[in-house]
């Protein structure tokens, strides 16, 4: 069904550690995360998950891809990559949100506003490497709590 | 003390070795430089503000650091960096890449246990379990940590030299209508398809 | 630019998610005509001002066919385009009629074959590569109504299907699934073994 993304989430971490080493080490900010602090999106209650994915999925093609370009084409492709996956699995996610009426709840809603704060205290270019470089913990998170 | 320079070369590649989440950190000399050089380590969770001393890791002469026990959440990710220090002299910091336990480590193969009869043989596998502090902590297999953790299990006929592959998510087997009186040799592999980890099969 | 002629013939060839794209050459007598090919998928007309994106591998290349394979990697819709270059002079961009989505690729049955060694059924499927899993079904011959089934993502490898009944004949076929598009091929013609060794050929 439309809540099933597991072969896009797939295809976008390989895409991901395809380029994971170029993305971080253009993020030297070691003290400051986009997605994992102060709030861990582990500690998202079950019942918010399908609706806090869908708002991470729309923050990462609305406001991430677009401030990533670099001089590397293998990397720039990659991202293509990433980001038309994201488009696809992000209209999925729409999909099952309306399907299974997902509402997203105070405190998640909480935690996706502190993650949109981070996002804005930096310069644009800094914060958006910085969240294609969490790609990860995103990932982690939507595969463990399939 | 005197003013130390930080004109040592550096520690050389820096990183963590990790297998089933026992993550050790190693780097290699810096060049150039023989006996006598010491060693500091520090860590930090990624994303929060602070670099922290690893106390055992402190002025030691070898080039690997235990950091198992400040690794284990890996729901975190991590830095770890190496200081060099000789006859006054010092390195400067030398960082690894950022360290996901969950994605980074490596699997151990499962164990491997057979029983036979005489036309059948019977296997399980035990995965392996997530480094812990001590033995007494409570022990985290695996396959809690990635749900979507599969087996493959090979099957050899000595004889015929022919090798059968199964694919199974649980963690036993049974092998029925086999030939008597024949050798068969069983090992097994630990598939994760996300993130993509694959054990190398037992021995 | 206008003196060199865009390529024609544009067409984009789409066989077991492998995509090629393909366009007549560009003839200029005793020259040497190169060719670049770009693309721009969904993300990129609606969110990155329409912007096209190089494939370095099918930069200036004198073929006149482009493997997009590791590109075309999401099932949203693409574009193509490529443009002929004779040192300095460019043609104009020949862009892909309409759009093409991943989902649009043709599948073929899988390369199937099927031994029986002793009382055991065993399969071996050819790799299609990573998109692709296969479903099996299998059944004893005569009992057509209880057909079971087995997915399966190993490749290059003898699988163990099934334990057969002794003197048993049981039957085998499998298709391809494509679970990012959603999509599975044809079935692979039915093949039979029986209990105690029988052997099949490949059957393509």
């Amino acid at each position: 069904g439309a809540c099933r993304v597991s072969m896009s989430l797939a295809e976008i971490r390989a895409g991901f550690t395809a380029i994971k080493a170029d993305i971080q080490s253009r993020d030297p900010i070691r003290t400051l995360s986009i997605l994992s602090h102060p709030h861990s999106l582990h500690k998202v209650k079950s019942s918010d998950r399908c609706c806090i994915a869908h708002q991470l999925f729309t923050f990462y093609v609305d406001k991430v891809f677009k401030h990533c370009r670099t001089e590397d084409s293998f990397v720039n492709r990659k991202i293509s990559s990433i980001a038309n996956s994201f488009l696809s699995t992000r209209r999925k996610l729409g999909q099952c949100r309306e399907q299974n009426n997902c509402t997203c709840g105070e405190e998640s809603t909480e935690k996706f506003k502190q993650i949109l704060a981070n996002y804005e205290g930096l310069n644009v270019t800094s914060a958006a490497m910085k969240s294609l470089g969490e790609l990860d913990i995103l990932l982690d998170w939507m595969e463990k709590s399939r | 003390s005197g003013e130390l320079y930080c004109s040592l070369p550096n520690p050389r590649n820096v990183h963590f070795e990790s297998i089933n989440m026992k993550n050790v950190l190693h780097w290699s000399a810096p060049e150039g430089t023989g006996d006598g050089v010491l060693y500091k380590v520090k860590y930090a969770v990624y994303g929060v503000g602070k670099w922290i001393r690893k106390p055992e890791c402190g002025n030691i002469n070898r080039t690997w650091c235990d950091l198992s026990s400040e690794t284990s959440d890996y729901e975190e990710q991590y830095y770890a960096s190496v200081k060099a220090f000789l006859n006054g002299a010092c390195s400067d910091w030398m960082e690894t890449t950022r360290f996901n336990p969950l994605t980074d480590t490596k699997i151990a193969p499962p164990m491997v246990s057979v029983s036979s009869t005489d036309r059948s043989i019977s296997i399980i596998l035990t995965t392996p379990e997530k480094w812990k502090r001590s033995p007494e902590e409570e022990s985290v297999s695996l396959l809690q940590v990635y749900p979507g953790l599969r087996y493959n299990v090979s099957v050899l006929n000595k004889k015929t030299k022919k090798r059968w592959l199964f694919s199974i998510s649980n963690n036993t087997l049974v092998v029925p209508w086999l030939e008597p009186g024949t050798a068969y040799c069983v090992s097994a592999q630990i598939r994760v398809t996300t993130p993509r980890l694959d054990s190398g099969f037992s021995k | 630019d206008a003196l060199l002629p865009a390529p024609q013939d544009i067409s984009i060839l789409s066989t077991n998610m492998k995509h090629f794209l393909t366009w007549s050459p560009v003839v200029v007598q005793g020259a040497t005509v190169r060719y670049s090919v770009e693309f721009q998928g969904e993300y990129e007309r609606e969110y990155a001002n329409g912007s096209w994106i190089p494939i370095s591998e099918c930069s200036l290349t004198t073929a006149t066919v482009c493997n997009l394979t590791e590109d075309i990697s999401a099932t949203v819709a693409y574009k193509l385009r490529v443009r002929a270059q004779l040192g300095a002079t460019r043609s104009p961009w020949a862009t892909s009629k309409g759009f093409f989505s991943r989902a649009m690729t043709s599948l073929t049955p899988p390369e199937l074959r099927v031994v029986a060694d002793g009382h055991h059924v065993l399969v071996e499927l050819a790799d299609m590569g990573p998109s692709f899993q296969f479903r099996v079904l299998y059944w004893r011959k005569g009992q057509e109504s209880r057909v079971q089934q087995k997915v399966m993502k190993e490749v290059s490898s003898v699988v163990h299907l099934a334990t057969m009944e002794a003197g048993a004949e049981y039957c085998v076929k499998a298709q391809a699934h494509v679970e990012a598009i959603n999509r599975s091929s044809s079935f692979s013609p039915t093949q039979c073994v029986r209990a105690q060794g029988d052997t099949s050929v490949w059957l393509v």
